[in-house]
């Protein structure tokens, strides 16, 4: 009798525990929602999915690469970071997840990406001799600074962007102050999209970092250019050019590294996400349609989350590979 | 009832055709004029761009002095110079030189700029109510939208860089000085301008004699308002590019230090304090004829 009991009872919750993680509530999740346009898409595409489809309960805390990694480093919050460029970070993020503090599930949430240096279309065509950073650089005289004409302009990065200490280190290594350059720093990334727009608009030469996916990019069709040096090796890239000038006696001049870009979670959520963490792994966004998403956004001036909605309604077939049919069922109807 | 649930707002794609109906004209007018008003403001970019860097290179004994002595011409007081010397000793001690040279630059300029066109202003509004009442709802709009509403158009017409710069500190720090002068002027007793009258002053001499004399007060309150203000700018200015302590600022902001946002953040209010104390002083002085006890 007793064995009977005590085997219905396991059998019993053995059913609640198979049902229970069906419909998985996973709890409280925050999810960082950095400040460019398609973290702020990926961020608020977690958001629906996660809530209308595996009833989480989601914050989107606002963000950046430096300040939301050191919170997830330091803090363990928030719990997601769905767009995190890593190559500014790589040194303590391989700590982190060596220690088990933090997760990558997925390498590449997005396909195509890349970080460079460009320059607008019309430059291109009225200067096709230019065809590499190292012939650009011989030319300051085109990019003339507004506030020192003698002077050629190159547009870094703004104050917390992981690039603004690579821009500083490749500034120094390609000499550039004394071919008769300044490295302006634009402010923020209104400042940076500003400039570039500006420059854009008025067919002037401009010459500065950006990144793809990105909607200016591909509003304005830049064009990015070759660094016409092979890239000098990770040792030089993650123990030098990204790290603040203190810490670089001798950057070495080189390419972009290939850009790494993984969505991160901290190690509580890993352990309490659950089917969440499954979507996390699969989800993949292809190039081009996070391209035409963010020209969707800048056209029609979505925020996230409307753009979130468009993107859940016009791509079904991307998204619904992601997620059980359960949920996939759940998120059609909350549509 | 669904009325009553969610408000009747224009639909979607109205509002979206308003939104870009209006940036497509915002961005013929900066095709059309950008190049114009960039040229207007040429001189003013060389001046601020040949100011920084005069204090910038001049050696650092010689600005201090220079300082020193400003401060000694509006305050006679030596309290204060030898407080804005040791003030300066400290922020370059801290190896914050250049980017307070770089702020001073452009903030001395930016003051100079709004007291200039405020109190010609403020006098205008207190001559009529029409115009003040014309001019107040300017005011308000000047003081409360937020900074970036009207930094992105600049941008788009102008780039990024310090003449925007100067405009967004002036659009906000300008509106305290526009008002207290009015309010100083219109204040002056009734009396004393009948007696005015009485003696026979035509209006600019009243304005000039009486009424802006009796409304120092409140004309360096405004004065002291728009210093304030303006150093209070001076990291919005650092978000599109203007050298200065505000980088530094927005950095530790965007990286967590927290040593260097407070240092740079106490000597932005060093600066302040010491424009403020001076042209106190220097307004306390000017009005040495209402204590009665008029020596300096």
């Amino acid at each position: 009798m007793r064995k009977l009991f005590i085997g219905l009872a396991v059998a019993t919750s053995a059913l609640l525990g198979l049902s229970t993680s069906a419909f998985a509530k996973c709890g409280d999740v925050s999810m960082a929602e950095m400040n460019w346009a398609s973290a702020e898409l990926m961020a608020n595409i977690d958001k629906v999915i996660l809530e209308e489809g595996y009833g989480c309960n989601v914050e989107l805390v606002a963000g950046a690469t430096m300040p939301s990694f050191t919170s997830m480093n330091e803090k363990g919050q928030p719990d997601v970071a769905a767009e995190l460029w890593i190559n500014a970070v790589r040194n303590p993020l391989n700590k982190a997840m060596k220690e088990g503090r933090l997760h990558s599930v997925v390498e590449g949430p997005i396909t195509e990406l890349g970080e460079g240096w460009w320059i607008p279309p019309h430059t291109r065509k009225k200067h096709p001799e230019l065809k590499t950073v190292l012939d650009i650089l011989k030319r300051p005289d085109l990019f003339p600074h507004s506030e020192d004409k003698s002077k050629g302009a190159f547009v870094g990065c703004p104050a917390g962007w992981g690039c603004q200490l690579a821009n500083n280190n490749l500034f120094r290594a390609f000499e550039m102050e004394k071919k008769g350059w300044v490295l302006v720093d634009p402010g923020s990334a209104a400042g940076l999209d500003g400039s570039m727009s500006k420059a854009a608009e008025r067919g002037e030469n401009w010459f500065g970092y950006y990144w793809a996916p990105t909607a200016l990019i591909g509003k304005y069709n830049m064009v990015p250019l070759d660094f016409g040096v092979p890239f000098a090796g990770k040792e030089n890239w993650d123990g030098c050019i990204v790290k603040p000038e203190q810490e670089c006696a001798n950057p070495k001049p080189s390419a972009w590294t290939k850009s790494e870009v993984h969505t991160v979670i901290t190690d509580r959520f890993k352990k309490q996400g659950g089917a969440a963490v499954t979507y996390l792994t699969k989800r993949v966004v292809p190039g081009p349609v996070m391209n035409s998403m963010l020209v969707f956004m800048a056209d029609q001036q979505a925020g996230g989350a409307d753009a979130a909605v468009e993107f859940l309604k016009k791509h079904e077939a991307i998204w619904s590979k992601w997620v059980s049919a359960d949920a996939a069922k759940k998120i059609k109807k909350a549509l | 009832m669904d009325f009553f649930e969610v408000f009747p707002a224009m639909d979607r794609q109205g509002l979206r055709d308003l939104k870009k109906g209006i940036d497509s004209s915002f961005r013929e007018f900066s095709r059309s004029y950008g190049e114009g008003i960039e040229d207007f403001f040429e001189p003013l970019l060389h001046f601020l761009v040949w100011l920084e860097k005069l204090l910038i290179n001049a050696p650092w004994p010689i600005v201090i002095i220079g300082i020193a002595g400003l401060a000694w011409i509006g305050s006679r007081s030596w309290k204060l110079v030898a407080g804005t010397v040791i003030a300066f000793l400290v922020i370059g001690y801290f190896g914050m030189w250049k980017d307070t040279m770089a702020t001073l630059a452009i903030i001395s300029v930016a003051t100079l700029l709004c007291i200039s066109f405020g109190i010609p202003f403020g006098i205008w509004m207190a001559r009529s109510d029409r115009v003040q009442a014309a001019i107040t709802p300017i005011l308000d709009v000047m003081q409360t939208i937020p900074s970036f509403v009207y930094l992105i158009p600049v941008v788009m017409l102008l780039g990024i860089g310090k003449v925007p710069g100067l405009i967004a500190v002036c659009i906000y720090a300008i509106p305290p000085l526009v008002r207290l002068t009015n309010l100083g002027i219109r204040l002056v007793d009734k009396e004393v301008l009948e007696a005015a009258d009485a003696f026979g002053a035509d209006y600019r001499q009243k304005l000039f004699g009486v009424q802006i004399p009796l409304a120092l007060p409140n004309i360096f309150a405004g004065v002291n308002q728009t210093i304030m203000m303006s150093l209070a700018m001076v990291v919005i200015a650092s978000m599109i590019g203007v050298k200065g302590l505000g980088l530094p600022v927005l950095r530790a902001v965007s990286n967590q230090y927290l040593a260097l946002g407070l240092l740079n953040g106490l000597a932005i209010v060093i600066l302040a304090i010491i424009f403020d104390r001076v042209s106190q002083a220097y307004g306390r002085r000017l009005q040495a004829h209402r204590e009665g006890n008029g020596h300096d």
